[in-house]
């Protein structure tokens, strides 16, 4: 098991507070120190050398917004000096005075980890495999994943945050698949399913082009939608793209039956987050309030001066990158629909349980959902596998499409979002739902 | 080699892992970026280390930030597990560091761009392109100016290598205010940031901008093409998988025509890590070994692929000289992007050789009707179990060399063989392109024997 305390809890905060108070020019400044560590474990897929992986990074950041700019700089060293010489060269003056350079002694690394706790992984998910009466040719590779970070304000200094989860990525004859995994029970045979369905589904065609597909979603397949319907289509930065921010606030986006969350706080245990990469306080965001936009995604940068934005949901992919307001665990809450009731409803249609990849285009609206594989829903109970296609539509035709939501909500991964190259993790709660009247594309 | 890349090196051999490699890389970058958001400028300092190790038996990869480590990473070394490692031999593959030196370009030294002057080079790009098209929106730009150094050591073999780089990459992304479909992107690469030209990058992304905006597309049309570097580059990096790796020469084959064609005669490919004036130009590989220029397909005769040192061993032994192909020596082709990365073999200045006789006017004339194809509007696709090839583009309808409509919305698309076998002439006017960590070249190229089809969904634009 992975410590999930952190190392960073012994850098003198309040000595960095002091020292980043002198950026500021008054009120209107946002000025922060960002401290990160990363550990990034991998055993790669047999036969691959070299055989055992670790990656270990340290790093600090400190950013200064003025007046609709922002000068971050940042070095990969955790360090009084790395810190003071950051911290000039985003002075936009000298200060008459420097506070004395802060102790900046992280606590020690963990002991390297051992290759154990992932070596028994890829045996796992070939003894679920098994379980299915299947073999196929498969080569997977596992990481664990930990980041801790600290964030320093001139005022506010919350407390360090530590994030643990596993990845899998399998390279199969047909396709690659991966997945997010908040720990490691029943991994293997969260592994096994999809890897299965990809196999049985290795030589169906795709459907024919159709723009009135009803499609029942798994709750991971719903995960996806998601992310990139609702999630991506509330970042203030991609609202800011096509009008303000704030104009979204009363639109109805769907039916009255849907309401959507973003709540770090109640994300799956090992990567729950009390505040966010700028630390501001998380909330329990309301994104979709039976179907109305209520609260879009903002950090601190577009949130200040605004009566409608709220901080709290800025994320950054590394130091070397300023934060940005991204989604890190949605919700969808569960409605009343059996999985039987979403089926039934579906005749002719398909059932997704898996995405490989969803695209938004901010300027149009329109979204793509690649769909690996699926199966045709016949007499109410999933039947004769279905090849590659995909979900498409604008962001607003497709959410108003929902007609029934599931009652059973899961908890997991929702994939690696990798919006302007930042690449994060994000996961989601959902349970399975059924649209209507979509458009696929073969 | 330092001191430091020895000492890991002592460190891994006393843990009983002998066969060990040790790299270590600095950088430093200035970023500019415009938004939603305004403006952000970054500065950014980078280093770290990383090591491959082990016997013959078991391995290990770790890497760190700072500087190298005897300790390991973080202060502690990972158990080495599972393969045998192999690292390159210098007496084994023949490898004279001296016999073919390598002069450092001059710019190496030049300093990256101030913040005033990142800044100004960003405003100036903002202003030419809304003096070109003054209905244009940018959703962002951003311009990134890079300077690194790295250093490599392994043994047994006796490798030790070292190097420096200069990097700049401009992105653009824009919309036409009233047609918000009408998007288009812009990424070029150079080795400073002050050789981007910001008249001419603008003009390129308004000429983009306006074709998506008034074109369309033609249901189906055959016809001559004549594809501009833009977009011919992204068809020559389609064909990486045809030219990478110890199965390249097996794909390649199934494409070769009933003659043992591989592409028609106006094709030469070639890949050159020492490119003169190459943002990726360096005297060795992410292995240490001497990079070259390598001549990978000549005048349709496919003549070998990009292999690393590994896996030229296993294509060559006993039966390398078949049908016209040569032995396939080991060549520095190892790429290497930063310290957390495994080197891989890869492309670094692959390109289809022009021919300085002809001039892209001289393919176009030559047009009673046909299409010329300005741009790629989204990425290459293809699929080598299906030979099938397919590029978005933009552009123009041609009759008798004029441009008669734009063209958008369209797709190319055809057999990878067709695309190969039908390039009848290529031009002088060679232009590159970053594309997937590599820099993908091509002149202006004609073509027959592809099909343009219109969109599945034609929304007059796509990224």
């Amino acid at each position: 098991m992975v410590p999930a305390v952190s190392t960073l809890d012994s850098l003198d905060t309040a000595a960095a507070a002091r020292a980043l108070s002198q950026l500021t020019d008054g009120d209107h400044d946002l000025v922060d120190a960002y401290f990160e560590r990363i550990e990034e474990v991998e055993l790669p897929a047999e036969g691959e050398a070299p055989g055992f992986r670790l990656r270990r990074e340290e790093g600090l950041a400190v950013r200064l917004v003025r007046d609709g700019r922002s000068w971050l700089s940042a070095r990969d060293e955790l360090s009084p000096e790395a810190f003071a010489d950051a911290l000039r060269q985003v002075a936009r003056a000298l200060p008459s005075a420097f506070y004395p350079e802060p102790r900046l002694d992280p606590g020690p690394w963990p002991e390297a980890p051992s290759a154990e706790e992932l070596a028994e992984l890829p045996l796992e998910v070939a003894r679920a495999i098994r379980a299915h009466h299947v073999a196929f040719p498969l080569r997977l590779t596992a990481r664990r994943h930990r980041r801790e970070i600290q964030v320093v304000g001139p005022r506010l200094v919350p407390d360090p945050e530590v994030e643990v989860f596993y990845s899998l990525e399998a390279e199969l004859p047909w396709g690659r698949w991966g997945a997010l995994l908040p720990g490691l029970a029943g991994a293997g045979e969260a592994a096994a399913e999809p890897l299965v369905e990809r196999f049985r589904c290795r030589n169906a065609s795709p459907p024919e082009a159709r723009a009135d597909a009803v499609v029942v979603l798994s709750a991971g397949a719903a995960a996806v939608l998601l992310h990139e319907a609702v999630g991506h289509a509330l970042e203030a930065d991609t609202l800011a793209l096509t009008g303000r921010p704030e104009a979204a606030v009363g639109f109805a986006m769907g039916p009255e039956w849907l309401s959507v969350l973003d709540d770090p706080g109640s994300a799956p245990e090992p990567v729950r987050r009390r505040t966010d990469d700028e630390g501001a306080a998380v909330s329990r965001r309301w994104l979709l309030r039976s179907g109305v936009v209520e609260q879009p995604l903002a950090d601190r940068v577009w949130s200040r001066g605004s009566e409608v934005l709220a901080p709290g949901a800025a994320r950054r992919a590394s130091r070397h990158e300023p934060p940005g307001p991204r989604s890190t665990h949605l919700e969808l809450l569960p409605g009343e629909a059996a999985a039987d009731d979403l089926a039934a409803g579906a005749d002719g249609g398909f059932l997704v349980s898996q995405v490989s990849r969803g695209a938004l285009d901010p300027a149009t609206g329109r979204f793509v959902l690649e769909v690996p594989c699926a199966r045709r829903i016949r007499r109410g109970t999933p039947a004769d596998p279905v090849g590659r296609f995909r979900i498409e539509g604008t962001v607003a035709g497709l959410t108003s499409r929902v007609a029934a939501v599931g009652r059973e909500a899961r908890p997991g991964g929702a994939g690696w979002c990798a919006k302007g190259g930042r690449k994060l993790p994000v996961w989601a709660t959902a349970p399975a739902l059924r649209l209507e009247g979509v458009e696929v594309v073969g | 080699m330092s001191g430091a890349l020895g000492e890991v090196l002592d460190a891994l051999a006393a843990r009983g892992l002998p066969v060990a490699e040790v790299f270590a890389k600095r950088g430093r970058a200035r970023v500019v970026e415009e938004g939603p958001a305004g403006v952000s400028v970054s500065y950014l300092r980078e280093e770290g280390w990383a090591a491959r190790a082990g016997d013959d038996r078991r391995s290990l990869f770790a890497a760190g930030t700072g500087p190298p480590d005897p300790a390991g990473p973080g202060g502690s070394w990972p158990e080495a597990d599972g393969e045998a490692l192999f690292l390159p031999d210098r007496e084994a593959l023949g490898i004279d560091p001296d016999s073919d030196p390598y002069r450092e370009p001059p710019d190496l030294d030049a300093p990256l761009l101030g913040e005033r002057e990142a800044l100004g080079l960003v405003a100036t790009f903002g202003q030419e392109l809304r003096a070109e098209l003054p209905a244009v929106r940018l959703l962002g730009v951003r311009l990134a100016d890079g300077a690194s150094d790295w250093e490599l050591a392994s043994r047994p073999g006796g490798i030790a290598a070292a190097g420096r780089s200069r990097a700049a990459f401009l992105r653009v992304e824009a919309v036409l205010a009233e047609r918000r479909e009408a998007a288009a992107v812009l990424e070029i690469a150079a080795r400073s940031a002050r050789e981007f030209d910001p008249r001419a990058a603008a003009r390129r992304l308004a000429d983009r901008l306006a074709v998506a905006a008034r074109g369309s597309s033609p249901a189906r049309d055959r016809g001559e093409l004549v594809i501009a570097p833009a977009a011919a580059a992204r068809l020559v990096a389609g064909l990486v998988p045809l030219l990478v790796g110890g199965r390249a020469i097996e794909l390649a084959r199934r494409l070769e025509d009933r003659h043992g064609r591989f592409a028609a005669a106006a094709v030469t490919l070639i890949d050159d890590g020492r490119l003169p004036g190459g943002v990726l130009a360096a005297a060795a590989d992410g292995e240490g070994l001497p990079t070259a220029a390598v001549v990978l397909v000549e005048a349709g005769a496919y003549r070998r692929p990009l292999v690393s040192w590994r896996e030229a061993a296993e294509v060559n032994p006993g039966r390398g000289r078949g049908r016209g192909r040569t032995v396939v020596r080991a060549t520095g082709c190892a790429r290497r992007p930063g310290w957390r990365d495994l080197p891989r073999p890869g492309p670094s200045h692959l390109y289809l050789a022009p021919d300085p006789e002809i001039s892209p006017a001289d393919l176009l004339s030559g047009v009673a009707r046909g299409y010329y194809l300005l741009d790629a509007d989204g990425p290459v696709t293809v699929d080598l179990a299906e030979d099938r090839l397919s590029l978005p583009v933009v552009g123009f309808a041609i009759e008798r060399g004029q441009a008669t409509a734009p063209l958008a919305g369209a797709v190319l698309e055809g057999g990878i063989g067709s695309f190969l076998r039908g390039i009848d002439a290529v031009a002088r006017d060679l232009g590159y392109l970053p594309v997937a960590g590599a820099m993908v070249g091509a002149p202006t190229l004609r073509l027959t024997g592809m099909e343009l089809r219109r969109r599945e969904r034609d929304r007059g634009s796509g990224r």
